[in-house]
């Protein structure tokens, strides 16, 4: 019997995914190099001058300050949760003591409760210890939201990991943290990878929690600071663009750097 | 190097024993081999010595010293691993010097004893690769260079050939005995391989579901058995059973008789009239008309259901009154299946076992 080969079916398909996937990005991108009324009467041409000042201008009128905000919160919340996620998880997925299912369990059911449903007690919680208002009042809850997934995942990825590795390594001399440190860390980056791109992602483009945390404007992050560039740029929408090209971009970097990681983690999560 | 002692161990996992009672002196410099079947208990017997398991009951002494307590890394163990497990992330050489980099040791001096070490096992051209671009007689041999460079007081191995094909496991095999003539290394070795047992082990010791069967030197674990189990499990292909009537000095059965001798003969007057187990391996049984084997009055007469011829013997399985032996014959013989055929037996090696408990009756 002929086999059909559905080979260039299934390449025509992926190809209309990624022009999907793809076109606003590229809109984007094209527009935060044109001027207003080029963009308005030509919006899906290609810019007659590449305007490079939108960039220039942006960033000086305010995203150098939030990109490094949003920099610095997201780095600090992300190490912080790879730290206490890739312990926990080690320990959940090695040691064995009473409780540890349950203990699992209710790490674990913290992933299901929205953020919404918090809100108002969290910002009371944040008031009453005079943590609104500063980036540890921003961090400490994204590292309290970020854990539970982050052990999920850690978990599944740390049953897999070769035991014998570990106690080669500790025959070999290494206390617990040595352990940890030199062979368990470096052997599980697939793992960390993936929990730094997720965390990372949602982390830097997080809004609500910033908008109701945050009020001083030297504090603000960049989704937060963009808003108050969409009244401010009204008439200047490739400004606009720009500041969003430019958020867009360390996220889309970290993602392709650590690609291959990301899949691989993926690909044993739920065992 | 050290001696070492196990003194009543146990090793419990809720109900379940998986060791009971375990007693071993080892002699420093000693090649000790754990043999048995999956599930024996001798693979966690070596890991409690390692550390890697909590002895539940029982002392561990390593030298003078308890270890019952002393973590993993104070005991001054090294072990190799059934797959080898090696750090993926470093080279062979980063492999070696690791545990010596951890214990701190002078950088010129673990140079030297990685270098050393990569000469003995002849992999000093691979010090510079990754685990996963070397084959596994390769990663085999980096192992036992991460042991050895260590210099540590015992070495455990659990398995390691498991993994190579049957060439390679040989060559190995006379590696791992070389390396411990030389090294003159306390060593305890894990294998359900009874082959590996015997060629490697200056004492053997035989488990079977947590108990130890029998501690001795290989040739004594073939010659006497102290039970049907060890009997069974130490030889190749492994050692024939039938159920006999004890008749004075004869032990007999449908299709063959067999008169004992010397202190067997003695020990079976205990036995007269009642049922034994009669024993007798593969190499000590012969053709009628085999220069090999004297005849006397001992025969086992049956009909031949398989020949497996290898070279240099054959091996034949007969029928004789509806139990099955294995006769090593020679490899030319003039033997086809069907064939209606007299065994002799070698009856000073013939061995005879209690009906119920199973154990030798003394020869």
């Amino acid at each position: 019997m002929r086999r059909i080969n559905f080979r260039p079916l299934v390449y025509a398909l992926l190809v209309v995914y990624l022009t999907i996937m793809l076109l606003p990005f590229l809109w984007l991108l094209v527009s935060s190099l044109k001027t207003t009324p080029e963009m308005f009467s030509s919006p899906f041409s290609l810019p007659a001058v590449l305007r490079l000042s939108n960039f220039v201008e942006a960033w000086q009128t305010g995203v150098a300050k939030y990109l490094l905000n949003s920099l610095l919160v997201t780095v600090v919340s992300v190490v912080a949760i790879l730290v206490v996620s890739g312990l926990a998880a080690y320990a959940l997925a090695r040691s064995q003591f009473p409780g540890r299912n349950g203990f699992y369990v209710l790490l674990i059911t913290g992933y299901a409760i929205p953020i919404h449903t918090v809100l108002v007690p969290l910002y009371e919680m944040l008031r009453s210890a005079q943590a609104l208002n500063s980036y540890i009042g921003l961090i400490g809850p994204y590292v309290a939201f970020g854990i539970p997934f982050s052990v999920l995942l850690l978990y599944s990825f740390f049953l897999d990991f070769p035991k014998e590795l570990e106690e080669a390594a500790r025959l070999d001399g290494c206390n617990e943290l040595q352990l940890l440190a030199r062979i368990v860390a470096p052997l599980s980056l697939p793992g960390l990878s993936s929990v730094a791109i997720f965390q990372g992602v949602f982390i830097w483009n997080e809004f609500l929690l910033a908008l109701i945390l945050i009020s001083d404007d030297a504090l603000k992050t960049l989704p937060f600071g963009l808003v108050s560039f969409q009244g401010q740029y009204a008439a200047n929408w490739p400004l606009l663009l720009a500041s969003v090209t430019m958020a867009t971009l360390p996220i889309l970097l970290l993602y392709v750097v650590l690609q291959r990681q990301f899949v691989n983690s993926l690909a044993g999560l739920g065992k | 190097m050290a001696n070492m002692a196990l003194e009543h161990i146990y090793k419990r996992y809720g109900k379940t024993t998986a060791v009971t009672d375990f007693n071993l002196n080892v002699e420093d410099g000693e090649f000790i081999v754990f043999v048995g079947p999956s599930g024996c208990g001798k693979s966690t017997t070596l890991r409690m010595i390692a550390g890697l398991e909590e002895i539940s009951d029982g002392v561990l002494r390593i030298g003078d010293r308890v270890m019952n307590d002393v973590p993993p890394k104070d005991r001054d163990i090294a072990m190799v691993f059934q797959n080898y497990a090696l750090y993926p992330h470093m080279n062979v050489y980063e492999n070696m010097a690791f545990g010596l980099r951890l214990r701190k040791v002078p950088k010129d001096q673990i140079d030297q004893r990685v270098r050393g070490g990569a000469k003995i096992l002849q992999i000093e051209h691979l010090l510079e690769r990754k685990p996963k671009e070397l084959s596994g007689g390769q990663r085999q041999r980096v192992a036992l260079g991460r042991a050895i460079v260590r210099e540590p007081k015992v070495f455990l191995m659990d398995e390691p050939l498991s993994n190579l094909d049957a060439k390679l496991r040989v060559e190995m095999r006379s590696q791992i005995s070389k390396l411990h003539q030389n090294l003159k290394a306390t060593t305890i070795y894990v294998t359900h391989d009874q082959i590996e047992a015997m060629t490697m082990g200056t004492r053997i010791v035989v488990m079977k579901d947590g108990f130890i069967q029998q501690v001795d030197t290989p040739l004594n674990l073939y010659d006497f058995p102290k039970n049907k189990f060890v009997a069974g499990f130490i030889g190749s292909p492994s050692m024939n059973f039938l159920t006999a009537t004890c008749n004075n000095k004869t032990v007999s059965g449908n299709g063959f008789s067999v008169e004992a001798q010397g202190k067997l003969a003695d020990s079976l007057s205990a036995y007269n009239g009642k049922q034994v187990w009669y024993g007798i391996r593969p190499e000590h049984l012969g053709l009628e008309g085999s220069t090999t084997i004297a005849g006397g009055a001992n025969r086992l007469t049956g009909v031949i259901e398989v020949v497996e011829p290898l070279g240099a013997e054959t091996d034949l399985m007969v029928n004789i009154g509806g139990q099955t032996v294995v006769a090593k014959v020679d490899g030319h013989a003039q033997v086809k299946v069907g064939d209606t055929v007299t065994l002799f037996c070698d009856q000073s090696r013939m061995h005879a076992f209690d009906m119920e408990k199973e154990l030798a009756i003394g020869r």
